[in-house]
């Protein structure tokens, strides 16, 4: 990994802030955030095992209402006059359950659906994101139905001298999800870069190979599918905590869609796909918004995607790594690399 | 497998078929299969198109369960089990078509390839902990020794799909010693090699065989067959129909018959 350029990159999004402090760009900047942390999480399983899952908002809306119930409290009629009451959990705890259930979800997603693979794998995650969406929709005593949650308490933090405070500010929200970030990167970092995320690589290549070799299939693709679902999990967590109102639109296939979006145009199967995918896919509505219709907005999206697609075919993170090798090499006609061993060589 | 047992492996059978039947779809692809592969020898198994080659390594690598009948491995009964459970207890195989990871390094093929040989648990890799580290530069070390062996050391950095077809055939064979197997099974490793690949092939096998690993080969190159075994096993529509040295299998009537005559005779 290019430690120097991750860490430029990092404090420069970090004192961001300090420079430039309009509440709305603030806010625009921290939902982009979220999303990509959802597109990191999807790489792993899209870009890294080359199992796509069109079902991933089913992850981060799991995340979300699970978070926003932990730290509400519930109850649930079990039936037989019987009921399972919870209370109101500290944010931080309801967090970290939000997490670990989602988690959960991976493995059972993963558990069901890895016995099939390709085609079906994807229409099982479709479904299964449609089945959390009705059952967020029509099990109204628990998730309120469509008039969804509302007054979610935000995550909180410990600062000397200032004692527990809020994290509503707007750039507060930012580092959050900044440091949230980060973490879901590093994460996906270390696991590729390990004998572990190399055998999910082998999966995707060539699976009857990496079974030759002594690979088990289906551990590693759960592996895969449990570390995805709660990074996104994480990523509902804080949706649910930042903008503390959700309803079942998280479920959403558009979100889904935008988070595939983001990881292929940005290059599936890098590190840094799924970020530069995801400023640009994330910020574009909102940079667009003012200047054009928003039916404008729309065609120029698709259009940018489509050019992307169409030049670009692997993404724009591989494409850079192309252009920075050519550079280099100005007089000899350019081996070709794939993205994957360009990817490595600049880690 | 004891530390005691291994020395007297020279003498061992390493790899034991037993009344294998396979049936795909009403066609009896393997008849009744038996037979023993003594562990150390390099061992050929041969027939027309079609008489199962293909299909018995299936069946003893793991990847079709048999209609009936056993393979035993070191005297382990490893019939139908999962192929890298097989992979794990020392049975790994090269496939008939070209084998590798296109999309990757030389070095990063067969870095995947000891995924055997590593032991750091998902949590000592993700927070990069001195067992990982250390195990990371052991097997980093065995990539570059093994780079050396298939004598592929001035390819590490290049994709593997860009490689000529002999260097990646090699490469294959590599990717299944770095699984480290008492028993390497390869199917058609010199198909579509020009007539030097095919020595240099034929040297690494004698190499891989000089190393104490049993061999097991399909293969249709005569030349190459009956130079490099030591021992032929006949295969002609699902059924062994002779078993013995390269010699008395050129002379053997009912191998000529199945043949005929074509390949054998201009061996």
């Amino acid at each position: 990994m290019n430690w120097k350029l991750f860490a430029v990159f990092v404090a420069t999004l970090g004192v961001f802030p300090l420079l430039w402090s309009d509440p709305y760009v603030l806010s625009v900047m921290g939902s982009a955030g979220i999303m990509i942390i959802a597109a990191i999480s999807l790489n792993l399983l899209l870009g890294y095992t080359g199992q796509l899952s069109l079902g991933h908002a089913a992850f981060f809306g799991i995340g979300a209402y699970t978070s926003a119930l932990m730290s509400l409290g519930f109850d649930v009629d079990l039936g037989f006059g019987m009921t399972w009451q919870v209370d109101a959990k500290p944010v931080w705890m309801a967090f970290v359950t939000a997490i670990l259930v989602t988690a959960f979800f991976g493995w059972l997603v993963g558990k069901l659906a890895f016995k099939v693979r390709g085609a079906y794998f994807v229409v099982i995650t479709i479904s299964f994101a449609q089945v959390m969406r009705m059952i967020s929709l029509n099990w109204t005593d628990l998730t309120e139905g469509p008039m969804g949650m509302i007054s979610i308490p935000p995550l909180t933090l410990w600062l000397p001298g200032e004692g527990v405070v809020n994290l509503t500010s707007k750039a507060a929200i930012y580092w959050l999800v900044l440091v949230v970030g980060v973490l879901a990167y590093l994460l996906v970092a270390m696991l590729v870069n390990s004998r572990q995320g190399r055998a999910m690589i082998a999966l995707r290549e060539n699976e009857t190979l990496a079974t030759s070799v002594g690979i088990p299939v289906t551990y590693f693709l759960s592996m895969a599918a449990i570390i995805s679902a709660a990074i996104a999990g994480a990523a509902g967590g804080l949706y649910a905590h930042t903008v503390r109102i959700i309803d079942p639109d998280v479920f959403l296939f558009i979100y889904t869609v935008t988070m595939v979006i983001m990881v292929v145009a940005g290059g599936k199967g890098t590190l840094g796909g799924p970020v530069i995918g995801g400023l640009i896919f994330g910020l574009m509505p909102e940079l667009l918004r003012g200047v054009v219709e928003p039916e404008v907005q729309w065609v120029i999206y698709g259009i940018t995607m489509i050019i992307i697609l169409l030049f670009l075919p692997r993404g724009l993170v591989p494409a850079m790594y192309d252009f920075i090798a050519w550079l280099r090499t100005p007089f000899a006609i350019p081996q070709r690399k794939t993205g994957h061993s360009l990817a490595k060589e600049a880690n | 497998m004891t530390n005691a047992t291994q020395v007297s492996e020279s003498s061992q059978t390493a790899l034991s078929l037993r009344g294998v039947t396979m049936k795909i779809a009403g066609l009896v692809a393997l008849d009744n299969v038996t037979f023993d592969i003594p562990s150390g020898e390099i061992v050929s198994l041969i027939g027309p198109n079609g008489a199962g080659k293909t299909t018995a390594f299936n069946v003893i690598s793991g990847y079709m369960p048999p209609t009936s009948g056993t393979v035993h491995l070191f005297d382990e009964d490893i019939t139908a089990h999962s192929p890298h459970t097989i992979a794990a207890r020392g049975l790994v195989r090269s496939f008939q078509r070209t084998s590798v990871f296109d999309d990757q390094s030389v070095f990063d093929n067969l870095l995947t390839a000891y995924h055997l040989q590593g032991r750091a648990s998902l949590l000592q890799s993700l927070l990069r902990l001195p067992t990982f580290r250390s195990e990371e530069a052991q097997l980093k070390a065995r990539v570059w020794d093994m780079l050396d062996f298939l004598e592929l050391r001035h390819r590490a950095d290049e994709r593997a799909g860009s490689l000529s077809y002999g260097e990646q055939r090699i490469l294959g064979v590599g990717i299944a010693l770095a699984a480290s197997p008492r028993i390497l099974l390869l199917d058609e490793p010199a198909a579509g090699l020009n007539p030097s690949e095919t020595d240099a092939f034929k040297a690494m096998i004698r190499r891989i065989g000089d190393s104490g690993v049993t061999v097991l080969l399909v293969e249709h190159d005569m030349h190459m067959v009956m130079s490099i075994s030591d021992r032929i096993v006949v295969l002609n529509q699902g059924r062994v129909i002779a078993e013995g040295d390269p010699q008395s299998i050129q002379s053997n009537p009912d191998v000529i018959e199945a043949y005929l005559g074509s390949g054998v005779k201009r061996a």
